[in-house]
């Protein structure tokens, strides 16, 4: 729903909201409130059932474990790794996505020799194909980065497809009857306005590698990694290592979602008010 | 320089399988006139008329079945920026705020950044968003939207404006103050329009001749000129006067096409059976 555009005449309306701080100190009240409970809760069940603190550690080992891989630096060379290989995969995926996912939108020829293939890859899950990665390349760098390029390229280039595709054919006239054409037509018309559909392209494809990262350095051994650490710290009964892992998998995992993704998302979708849902 | 020739113009869309045009559709056969230069002209016309066909020809948007249109003597082959285009649906770039919209054009001709810089003052400043420069055309109103519109038509400076019912989607207030507005622009820039509208009262106030397109194909069954003294009053009689005239043509040109004399238009006339 979109209602500021009926408010034009009245910009001055923005004024009449509560300050930013107290309404993101209000969120957070909300968001505080469950997770403190969850801790506590925690902490009486795993002091109080009896049940083995291998199993079921109380806070203060997470806690500690989560304090000693930071100083002994296992828990940065771990978060480092893991979004190396997501940065590059991202990067490198994302421009042959977005390429010929707007060569798609843009030529009849090229939707019709990719449509095919592309609906036919996406039906396959990028980790199934980890058996043939490593029988190409081994249990390397390579074996895991390959699935992810292809599994963001897929989803980019499909997002990318249908954002240019939907242009309204409006623009495309008003941009022919200003002097666009060809390639200004490409940069100035066609890939602004595919840009909301774009950006959460990336947004599905990041969130679909972050998955697969963790599983791919489950499998493949590389020297780090969170998906590599959750693995051994299993294989050596560390589970305090394992519950702190998955605490900072969905505390980066989220962080990074929000702050860098979201924001870009509302930079262009909430701007320029081209109505998509954000969820 | 200004000045929109259009000669023997003919528009037919060929049959089609599967659609409602089984044997084709003959929208206009011979359409001939001239807008002068510095002259106001519109064109109107029941729906389905074939007077945005017109205006899309004349932008090169779209290409005639056979006859021509010169802008300046030129013969127009396809888009281009000695036309400018005003659209009923704004076609803003949302993407873009009004000062950039405003400035596509000048960017496709590469007019440098300070010159630039200057036309879009000026423009913004003409249309009346002076305020509203910065803003992203989903935070205006109906009626700014289409000043935006308007502002990059006349941005490029083109020999000739064309407007398709800019102000069809409109409320009637705001399409009334969108209509004096134009006429102050028109009176101080003077340029050549070619206005396509299917309101009377919107045709006489605005310009110096009317053109009725009616029948089927369609042609011009009338061309009127409105000589009153502006800026007009509609409440005036010789103004009231106008729009009769023109109401009487209008339904007088659309009777003709049906058998009765009632029914507008049945279904579109054949080429042959």
């Amino acid at each position: 729903m979109n209602q500021s555009g009926y408010m034009a005449k009245s910009p001055t309306d923005d004024d009449l909201e509560p300050p930013a701080w107290r309404r993101l100190a209000k969120d957070a009240y909300y968001v505080l409130i469950p997770i403190v409970v969850v801790l506590v809760f925690w902490q009486m069940f795993a002091k109080m059932s009896g049940i083995s603190p291998v199993l079921f550690p109380p806070l203060e080992n997470i806690w500690n474990a989560l304090v000693h891989t930071a100083t002994e630096g296992t828990l940065w060379a771990d978060l480092g790794g893991t979004f190396l290989r997501l940065f590059k995969a991202v990067a490198a995926g994302s421009v042959i996505g977005t390429i010929i996912g707007a060569l798609m939108g843009y030529f009849r020829d090229w939707e019709r020799a990719f449509v095919g293939p592309l609906n036919f890859l996406l039906a396959i899950p990028g980790t199934a194909l980890f058996p043939l990665t490593m029988i190409w390349f081994g249990l390397t760098e390579m074996a895991i980065l390959s699935i992810l390029i292809y599994e963001v390229s897929l989803t980019v280039m499909a997002n990318t497809w249908s954002g240019v595709k939907s242009i309204d054919v409006s623009l495309i006239r008003a941009a022919r009857a200003f002097g666009a054409n060809g390639a200004s037509m490409f940069w100035r018309v066609l890939l602004p306005s595919a840009m909301p559909s774009i950006i959460s392209g990336y947004r599905l494809a990041f969130s679909r590698a972050w998955r697969i990262v963790i599983i791919a350095e489950m499998l493949v051994s590389v020297s780090a990694g969170l998906g590599y650490r959750l693995f051994w710290a299993r294989e050596f009964f560390q589970t305090e290592i394992v519950y702190a892992t998955l605490l900072t998998i969905g505390i980066t995992g989220l962080l990074f979602e929000r702050l860098v993704l979201r924001s870009a998302e509302a930079m262009t979708v909430n701007r320029w008010g081209t109505v998509r849902e954000l969820e | 320089m200004g000045e929109l020739r259009v000669e023997r113009l003919k528009k037919h869309y060929p049959a089609r399988r599967g659609s409602g045009h089984r044997t084709g559709l003959r929208v206009f056969d011979d359409v001939t006139f001239t807008v002068g230069e510095g002259e106001f002209v519109s064109v109107i016309g029941a729906s389905g008329c074939g007077k945005t066909t017109v205006l899309n020809l004349a932008a090169g948007l779209d290409t005639p079945s056979g006859g021509s249109i010169f802008v300046d003597g030129r013969a127009v082959t396809g888009p281009g920026l000695d036309r400018g285009i005003v659209f009923q649906e704004f076609a803003l770039f949302p993407w873009l705020t009004v000062a950039e919209n405003i400035a596509f054009g000048l960017k496709s001709m590469r007019v440098p950044g300070e010159q630039r810089k200057r036309t879009v003052a000026h423009i913004v400043d003409l249309v009346g968003l002076k305020q509203f420069a910065d803003y992203y055309p989903n935070r205006l109103s109906g009626g700014m939207r289409q000043r935006v519109g308007l502002g990059r038509a006349l941005a490029i400076n083109p020999s000739v404006l064309l407007m398709d019912e800019p102000f069809g989607a409109l409320d009637s207030v705001t399409r009334e103050a969108m209509q004096n507005a134009l006429a102050e622009i028109w009176i101080e820039t003077r340029k050549t329009v070619l206005f396509i509208t299917h309101d009377i009262r919107e045709a006489v106030f605005l310009s110096d001749r009317v053109l009725l397109l009616a029948g089927r194909p369609s042609q011009i069954v009338l061309d009127l000129p409105i000589d009153l003294p502006r800026p007009r009053g509609r409440h005036d009689a010789s103004f009231q006067e106008k729009e009769r005239n023109l109401e009487v043509a209008l339904r007088g040109g659309s009777s003709q096409t049906g058998d009765s004399g009632e029914a507008p238009a049945p279904r579109e006339k054949t080429v042959s059976h």
